[in-house]
């Protein structure tokens, strides 16, 4: 131990549960000040040690706030770490270099410039904002400037990158058991669940193993509790099947045992901090208790803490929590806290308990009195003096009576334990109120769910454990992972266990049931939530104005809103709202939990970021020829060949010689089966015995509403054998699409998805049978090989491929569909045979614009949900004589087929040179004259979905979606389009019939 | 003056709405204490003078779909009936601050849809010109000027889905969702309304082709006039009188970080990454994005729903790294297949009244909503307005072009 003489400032001598390693000094600045700290400690300790008492300033009255908690329970310690904003500096861990600086705070957070404020809360009563500042309404803006300045803690600058140096990583765990806490009940869980052979994880928020056990060195059975934890933690660490994570909050358990939390990496680990999912069959829940918040008069001044936070400074971080100290507390916790730090040289100068006299541990009560220190029972702290930190404080009866005051930098007030209901909240664990432990208690607990520990009330360490194993056997049996046999073993571990709890150990401890100090009000505030300045008043009022239950309070007046969620306010809420309300204190219902139980970081969630997508067998080449990519659903595809993202030279290279085109995302599949053509005759609009070996049948598929979902070919392959495309963003729904629509008749077909399978590759224009006739032997002539023929044909050194003879883009065009593995060949082969031909790549743009030109439709272009297969202009796919099939959607083409009053899909020419005009621009009804006069109808009367100006044309071409009003062939369509308001672009243009380019169809018939 | 009067008054503490006696009979009775039915209650009383009216919720109001939204108003709807709709409600919500004497807290501060494909700006450019024509505020963004409205959004092409449009809706912003469904509770109740917490409705009495009343769990109420208004339980409320609505019920998540200082000046939203965010008045930012995709009365919330938004938002906004998840919920949503609402009456019985299936929308669109059922109900006659939300339309094949896709959920259909 080191010699007190050569202590640092503010230290105490570290003990056997000090966790502060003082020959590691650790410097970082506070305000820009130098400090320093040691490794072990968190930013708070270090902070606290160096003498800084206010941490932040409060959201609304900027009161100074400090050390509360030791686990982030309130905002009153969230800092500026390194520039993050709203760190909680009680459970970060210190970190040489470290810049830290408070926050709400308007220059020094001793002396804020808006302290002010606190002297205005009359004119805030709860939800005041809702009642002023609206008039008159002018003035509102200003007043809602106003409050968005004050509001929020934290700055975050928009224009960093939040890295926050260091790895994120991801990790999902399976275990049979997941224990959540790894105080004394959930190691003994985890120890009792792994000897069914299970796999366990146990998760625990701190950096060590033991919950309170940890820096307890009162005796029992003859050792000091913290080697009792220490043993158990020996244990857990040596059982190959426990897997234990320590600094790992949990953020929630969610439905069917999901258990998700965060890693905050060590030293060494390899990532900054790492979110994990944890599939677990059951659960158990050991989370312990905090100390629940005493309302009283200025119960937030700093220098007001948690019996834990004061006692874990002491034990944990050797920090000197106070040098005179008055504890006004209502269990025996905290009673064994008094004691230890009178033993750690704080002169601890009274004791006030909620409870009566006689409910306490009489030997605590012994010790406490051989320190000389008074015990007042039945009394409770009723004000807290000192403006910026505690100097005196002012005890008084519950039941009425003088005060007593005594002078102290130190006051740890709670109304008792509360336990942390969070995750049993979050299971949808029934919470009922116990009048006997005065606590929210499991009244049912979901399927696969087991609570342990001192949540339950339990204080007695022996309890403690055998609660933790009762739960860990129970999980093993629950489990569906253990075998039968380990869980007959654990069967007869639950019943020796639960006979030997039964066998004298102490059960449940009785809680204290104070609602608040005694004496509240006299010019003086009493939080009831630190984080939102929710005052008891406030909760009154809340209550006078109709938010009477806590649901509605919390709504009104923001309790338990802020950072500490419901942790600090929940309880203590629904209390003093039944009394409030003159109902049994049985009957409040605390406000919902809601996840995450600790807030993770969206850096953490999002994780490493993993972008899952698919590349096409080509992808390596298409970025050689300079492809910008883009994401077109789940695939990476080539949109542009250029910076020129009009294509011109892509569509006037297809249109002039050949092109090449990637077109390996096409979905494409096989069906047999001997019911092969029913399904496809279910599926698809048209008569699909027409889809013959050799040939393609070009076809639609649609939605029961008569909306087009889908187009494609299909090629007969041989008897109740076919081969069929599917456009991309459809490939991945298709098998699903067949199997629904056939679910009732029991049809015997095989669906086989092949789009990752085979690649295909495209090559289209005037050039394109010269350049296959280099790469195959085969006859690919016009005759051999007419417009939509398919044939198997061979390329190359004798790759097999299958050919199809297209026209989408309105040219004479193969598309060759080859084994993915082929495609990188087949392509260079194509380029190479094409290179006198003058043979160059085009994108999805250029495809997108040379279809365009033909009239061709793609889906969700040129249709959407108003408009149905006929109205698209696609109805001769349709065929409307069959009444055998069932086709999908026939029913609704049927019904829409001559219904007034629809959109239908015009092609048009743009009437002037016009280059402004662009997908989008809407149609406003008919131009009845010249554009120097326009009259529109004064409606939307449809909208173009695209336009392009044609090189090849000449003109500007598009097709739009218009009221069948206006849809009239040589008809004049008034056009509009508003980027900016006021700054209307009109032109109008002619109803011509699509296909602009080539309409006779010779090119892709040649 | 008005200031001093202002003063004065709000230390005086009221109860918002008094309890009322539970009447056996009203006029009129409306199902769901969220805005939709609180909204049609005040003005039936306001502008129909019918005062006789109860609002029956069953748990405290404001409990469902109303309360958990992320409180997003705007009217840059994509078809002229919608945006003319949702137009006038944008313009209610200074109207209604005024009326109620009550601040509904509207934060008008713009939104800006980002697109992520070529194809967005075309849908982009035709919302903008469409809202325009209309007379409602829109604009057409490059992604340079997306970065000058919202400062830290990545316009660079490191997202996997990069930003190449924005359009920009200067009238839209949020509101307090909460002080909308006090506000109008208020408005209701002191214009004679009776709000009937904790009232859970169980069964509807029909006779001879009317409706004339309903059991609850405080026992029976007979009406004359009945309004199923309860957001996502409407279509369960319907089932009782056999009426089967094309309406999915799914479940929507909500979350907020850690509280800021201001530094999100508009609402953003995104089609690629489904996702939409703000920063409320306290500092939060509210983020929310696509509804669950199976039908189900659940208001869980998922781990998945939390990782999938914060992905998302890191990014749009990079520096949203640097902020924490403290909280998220559930709500239900009442989804039809064309994303338009479903506004009806004398619905197979007369003096049945429906207006459901707003699943997104719900929210912004409550008091415009509830001004024009109440006309609907107290004149027996379709408002001009409402012609376009006939549940008829489902029939006939005419969906509402409110969304160009085909919105798929559960089954296929």
């Amino acid at each position: 131990m080191a010699d007190a003489g050569r202590l640092p400032e503010g230290r105490l001598p570290p003990g056997p549960t000090c966790r502060v390693d003082f020959s590691r000094p650790l410097a970082f600045t506070f305000l820009g000040r130098p400090m320093t700290g040691f490794a072990g400690d968190t930013v708070a300790s270090a902070l606290y040690a160096a003498g800084v008492r206010v941490f932040s300033r409060s959201l609304k009255y900027h009161r100074p706030r400090g050390l509360y908690s030791m686990d982030g329970e309130s905002s009153n310690t969230f800092m500026a770490i390194d520039g993050v904003p709203n760190e909680c500096a009680e459970t970060t861990a210190l970190r040489a270099g470290m810049s830290v600086a408070a926050q709400n705070v308007r220059g020094d957070p001793r002396t804020d410039r808006f302290a002010f404020i606190d002297r205005f809360d009359r004119l805030m009563p709860a939800g005041f904002y809702y009642r002023l500042f609206h008039r008159p309404y002018r003035l509102w803006p200003l007043f809602q400037n106003g409050l968005r300045r004050m509001a929020g803690t934290g700055v975050l600058d928009p224009r960093r990158n939040y890295h926050r140096d260091g790895v994120r990583a991801e990790r999902h765990l399976n275990a049979e058991v997941a224990v959540v806490g790894g105080g004394a009940a959930g190691m003994s869980a985890a120890l009792a669940a792994a000897e069914s052979g299970l796999r366990v994880c146990l998760f625990e928020r701190r950096p060590w193993l033991g919950g309170h056990l940890a820096w307890r060195v009162r005796d029992f059975e003859g050792e000091p509790l913290h080697h009792r934890a220490g043993a158990l933690a020996a244990r857990v660490r040596a059982t190959g099947n426990v897997r234990v994570f320590t600094s790992s909050p949990v953020t929630g358990v969610w439905g069917d045992n999901l258990v998700t939390g965060f890693t905050i990496g060590a030293r060494d680990d390899p990532f900054r901090e790492c979110h994990w999912e944890c599939r677990a069959g059951t659960v158990v829940v050991a989370s312990g208790c905090m100390d629940r918040p005493l309302v009283f008069n200025h119960n937030d001044r700093p220098g007001v803490m948690q019996a834990g936070t004061a006692w874990r400074l002491a034990r944990m971080y050797a920090v000197r929590p106070g040098g005179a100290a008055v504890f006004s507390v209502g269990d025996d916790m905290s009673l064994e806290a008094a004691v230890d730090l009178a033993d750690l040289g704080v002169e601890v100068r009274g004791v006030a308990d909620a409870r009566e006299a006689g409910r306490q541990d009489p030997g605590l009560v012994a010790s406490l009195a051989e320190r000389d220190i008074p015990v007042l029972s039945g009394w409770a702290a009723s004000r807290a003096m000192g403006r910026r930190r505690v100097k005196a404080c002012e005890l008084r009866p519950l039941r009425g009576g003088g005060s007593r005051r005594f002078r102290c930098d130190l006051l740890v007030a709670n109304g008792g334990m509360q336990p942390r209901i969070g995750v049993l909240a979050t299971v949808k664990a029934k919470l009922a109120y116990c009048a006997d432990t005065h606590s929210y208690q499991p009244e049912e607990l979901p399927e696969g769910v087991f609570v342990a520990g001192s949540m339950t009330g339990l204080r007695d360490p022996r309890s403690i454990e055998a609660s933790g194993r009762l739960a860990g056997h129970r999980a093993a049996v629950s489990c569906r992972g253990g075998a039968a046999t380990t869980a007959v073993d654990a069967a007869s571990a639950v019943r020796r266990d639960a006979g030997s709890a039964a066998d004298g150990l102490p059960g449940p401890v009785s809680g204290c049931d104070i609602r608040h100090g005694p004496a509240l009000g006299r010019g003086a505030k009493a939080f009831v939530d630190l984080d939102e300045d929710g005052t008891y008043k406030n909760v009154v009022e809340s209550a006078a104005q109709g938010f009477d239950v806590p649901e509605l309070a919390k709504r009104f007046g923001g309790f338990g809103l802020g950072p500490g969620q419901y942790r600090v306010t929940g309880q203590n809420l629904a209390m003093i709202m039944a009394d409030l309300r003159g109902d049994p204190v049985e009957t409040a219902t605390p406000t919902t939990v809601r996840p995450p139980l600790v807030p993770p970081s969206l850096a953490t969630l999002a994780g490493p970021g993993h972008d899952v997508h698919k590349r096409t067998p080509l992808h390596g080449e298409l970025a050689g020829w300079g492809a910008v990519f883009r994401r077109a659903g789940e695939w990476e595809r080539a949109r542009y060949f250029s910076e020129d993202h009009s294509c011109r030279d892509e569509i006037l290279n297809v249109r002039r010689n050949v092109g090449i085109l990637d077109s390996s995302p096409l979905g494409k599949f096989r069906i047999h089966g001997p019911d092969a053509l029913k399904a496809l005759q279910r599926v698809y609009v048209s008569d699909m015995r027409e889809a013959r070996p050799g040939r393609c049948k070009y076809s639609a598929m649609c939605n029961d509403m008569g909306q087009l979902v889908d187009d494609g070919l299909v090629v007969g392959e041989g008897d109740h054998d076919y081969y069929f495309t599917t456009s991309s963003g459809r490939a991945g729904s298709t098998v699903e699409w067949f199997r629904y629509h056939t679910r009732h008749d029991g049809w015997d077909y095989n669906l086989v998805n092949l789009t990752d399978v085979l690649g295909s590759v495209n090559v289209a224009g005037p050039n394109a049978r010269r350049v296959l006739e280099r790469v195959t032997t085969d006859d690919v002539s016009n005759e051999a090989f007419p417009y939509l023929g398919c044939r198997h044909i061979t390329v190359g050194d004798g790759v097999g491929a299958r050919c199809l003879r297209l026209g989408f883009v309105g040219e004479l065009s193969f598309e060759l569909h080859v084994p993915s593995s082929y495609c990188r060949y087949v392509w260079a082969l194509l380029v190479e045979a094409g290179a006198d031909f003058g043979i160059q790549p085009f994108g999805l743009e250029a495809q997108y614009c040379l279809r365009a030109e033909k009239g061709h439709v793609i889906i969700g272009a040129e249709s959407e949900a108003r408009v149905t297969l006929t109205d698209i202009g696609m109805g001769w796919l349709w065929d409307r004589e069959d009444t055998v099939s069932k086709k999908v959607g026939a029913p609704a083409l049927r019904a829409c087929e001559n219904q007034p009053g629809r959109m239908k899909l015009v092609g048009f020419r743009v009437d002037e040179r016009s280059g402004s005009l662009r997908d989008g621009a809407v149609v406003v009804g008919r131009a009845e004259r010249g554009v120097g006069g326009m009259a529109g109808d004064g409606e939307i009367a449809g909208y173009v979905c695209t336009t392009r100006r044609s090189d090849v044309l000449g003109w500007q071409y598009g097709m739009a979606l218009v009221h069948e009003g206006v849809a009239v062939h040589g008809g004049r369509l008034l056009i509009r389009q508003e980027e900016l308001p006021g700054r209307p672009e009109s032109c109008t243009a002619t109803v011509v019939p699509p296909p602009f380019y080539d309409p006779e169809g010779t090119k892709l018939r040649s | 003056m008005a200031l001093a009067s202002a003063a004065v008054n709000w230390l005086k503490l009221r109860r918002l709405w008094r309890p009322s006696p539970l009447k056996r009979r009203y006029d009129t009775v409306i199902i769901g204490g969220g805005v939709h039915g609180l909204a049609t209650a005040y003005y039936l009383a306001r502008n129909h003078g019918i005062r006789d009216v109860a609002v029956l919720e069953s748990h405290y109001i404001g409990f469902g779909g109303s309360g958990r939204n992320t409180a997003i108003v705007r009217a840059n709807q994509r078809t002229a009936e919608n945006v003319r709709l949702y137009d006038e409600g944008l313009k209610l919500w200074r109207v209604l601050t005024d009326e109620l004497d009550f601040n509904l807290m509207f934060f008008n501060c713009g939104s800006l849809l980002l697109g992520h494909s070529e194809a967005s700006t075309g849908a982009f450019r035709m919302a903008a010109s469409t809202h325009n024509f209309m007379g409602v505020h829109s604009e057409l963004l490059d992604p340079q000027q997306c970065a000058e409205v919202i400062p830290g959004l990545d316009i660079s092409d490191r997202p996997r889905f990069p930003i190449q449009a924005g359009l920009y809706h200067p009238p839209g912003g949020i509101v307090r969702h909460d002080a909308v469904v006090w506000g109008l509770a208020k408005g209701a109740a002191a214009r004679g309304v009776h709000i009937h917490q904790g009232c859970d409705v169980r069964g509807i009495k029909t006779d001879a082709g009317r409706v004339t009343g309903v059991r609850t769990s405080l026992g029976d109420i007979g009406c004359n006039r009945l309004g199923i208004m309860a957001g996502g339980y409407s279509t369960a409320i319907a089932a009782i009188l056999g009426i089967e609505l094309p309406i999915h019920p799914l479940t929507i998540q909500a979350m907020v970080t850690h509280p800021l200082k201001p530094f999100l000046h508009h609402v953003f939203s995104s089609t690629a990454y489904h996702v939409y965010a703000n920063q409320t008045l306290k500092g939060e930012i509210a983020t929310g994005a696509h509804m669950d995709p199976q039908v189900n009365y659940t208001t869980d919330a998922t781990a998945y729903y939390l990782k999938h938004q914060a992905e998302a938002l890191v990014e749009l906004m990079p520096a949203l790294r640097g902020v924490r998840f403290m909280r998220i919920w559930a709500g239900l949503a009442d989804m039809t297949p064309d994303m338009a609402p479903i506004m009806e009456g004398n619905l197979g019985w007369d003096g049945l009244y429906l207006d459901a299936g707003w699943g997104y929308f719900g929210f912004k669109s409550g008091p415009v909503a509830g001004k024009y059922m109440a006309e609907y109900m107290a004149t027996g006659e379709r408002p001009e307005m409402l012609k376009a939300f006939q549940l008829k339309r489902f029939l006939e094949n005419r969906y509402s072009g409110e969304t160009p896709a085909v919105m798929k959920y559960g089954h296929w259909d």
